[in-house]
């Protein structure tokens, strides 16, 4: 599964998910969703390049309330 | 100046603190807004402090933290956001009027509550005080840590364990205990903690939190952005953002984590010896003096924490504290927004003047707080 964008529903979940992902060993960063999205409006993502999917799981797993999974802008 | 009003807010606060809120507001934007790096560095200071609460009071969801204007905010939010018409509340017969206010409110909208009486020294009785004032309508217990006029410490292990024992949510305004005396949330029956963060936790003024431990949560007061899910009109579930919405107030923020430092730093245990060793020593001469009254047993540790109210006879305490004033010391005198408190001691028509010493307070403030009184 690509998308690397995982979008979650505050900036607090988008702060301590970063922090989880990061105890776990997978670098991450915290972006502003990378365009206005139709069902929730603007909102903050966790950019993961590599191991996406196992983020997304310990994300869950700790109770991050995920929006969806997006691709990343071609600008950034 | 002898600064004895700190249970009205901590003064002077730590050095760490003043540089927090100056770096703070030297360099931020607006948390949870924008996505600029500047932003999102704000953004991790808030978070951090919400880390640090939730570590400062033992307790595992850092999400759960919600920062407010002032410790009355927080007991507002589960008032109003809890109770519902036909609802009955239980609450001390100390509370400060950021509690008797708001329910006063409510009984215009058909929510009743009875007052407990607090036994000073007795335990059983208070907590049996609370088992009786409770019926079939009670959903929330409501009181203060510790008497804001009196100091006198209410068992809130007990009366929690006591609420949910009837099904009942049980709520703490711990305005005058927070960073005197330690509160492990995770290891207690409190659903909901109401904080002050300017007092014993040393942090700027207009800073106060509500942690929530139940999954009862609260309707909000406040409605408005939030920085994310913007598309619609509702207002989010998640915690905290469901109740932060407009721009929060970043350096207090900032602040009130250095003051949550200072205290862990200094130790909980250390400041409250420090702070009773001084109303002991106080409690000790005002009652070599004649014509001071006190109306309660020398402070100590189990029933307490570290507060003394007197009153001088034939004075009223306001008159009292002019006069202290006058010799450069700043206490409270009057009711301290605690009419019942003061009606349980039948102080309502004098007030009482209060003394409230910090980590910074000095023998040699007390010795000096003493030789005025001898004088008066």
């Amino acid at each position: 599964m690509e998308k690397p964008l995982i979008m979650v529903s505050s900036v607090t979940y988008a702060m301590k998910g970063k922090q989880l992902l990061n105890n776990a060993g997978i670098r991450c960063e915290i972006e502003r969703n990378p365009k206005r999205d139709i069902a929730n409006g603007c909102g903050y993502s966790l950019y993961v390049p590599k191991n996406t999917d196992e983020a997304e799981k310990i994300l869950k797993e700790n109770n991050i309330k995920i929006i969806g999974r997006a691709e990343r802008s071609n600008q950034k | 100046m002898i600064y004895l009003d700190n249970s009205a807010t901590t003064y002077p606060k730590p050095l760490k603190v003043r540089q927090a809120v100056a770096n703070a507001m030297q360099m931020s934007a607006n948390p949870g807004r924008s996505g600029h790096d500047l932003a999102l560095k704000s953004s991790e200071q808030i978070f951090l402090t919400r880390k640090a609460a939730a570590d400062f009071f033992h307790f595992s969801k850092e999400e759960n933290v919600i920062f407010t204007l002032n410790c009355t905010v927080a007991i507002n939010i589960v008032l109003k956001g809890i109770l519902k018409s036909g609802d009955h509340v239980v609450v001390s017969s100390l509370e400060h009027n950021a509690v008797m206010r708001p329910l006063e409110k409510l009984t215009q909208k058909g929510i009743s509550y009875s007052v407990a009486e607090v036994f000073p020294c007795d335990n059983d009785k208070t907590v049996n005080s609370f088992r009786n004032a409770i019926n079939g309508k009670t959903k929330l217990i409501m009181c203060t840590h510790a008497s804001n006029v009196w100091g006198i410490k209410l068992p809130i292990e007990r009366i929690a364990a006591l609420a949910h024992e009837y099904g009942v949510l049980f709520a703490v305004d711990s305005a005058q205990s927070a960073g005197i005396v330690p509160i492990e949330l995770d290891n207690s029956d409190i659903d909901f903690l109401c904080i002050a963060g300017h007092k014993g936790i040393y942090g700027p003024m207009g800073t106060g939190m509500l942690i929530i431990s139940s999954n009862t949560i609260p309707d909000t007061l406040i409605e408005g952005g939030t920085g994310t899910g913007s598309i619609s009109f509702k207002q989010p579930d998640e915690l905290p953002e469901r109740f932060e919405s407009g721009t929060p107030n970043y350096s207090g923020i900032v602040g009130l984590r250095a003051g949550m430092d200072f205290v862990k730093n200094q130790k909980i245990e250390t400041i409250s010896k420090h702070e009773f060793m001084l109303i002991k020593y106080l409690y000790k001469e005002l009652k070599k003096i004649p014509k001071v009254k006190l109306y309660l047993p020398e402070p100590d540790e189990n029933y307490f924490v570290p507060i003394l109210s007197f009153n001088i006879d034939g004075m009223d305490s306001e008159n009292v504290s002019a006069i202290l004033n006058k010799n450069g010391i700043a206490v409270r005198a009057g009711l301290q927004c605690s009419p019942m408190a003061h009606k349980m001691m039948g102080t309502l028509e004098t007030g009482a003047v209060r003394i409230s010493p910090s980590v910074f307070t000095k023998l040699s403030d007390i010795n000096y707080l003493v030789s005025v009184i001898k004088k008066i």
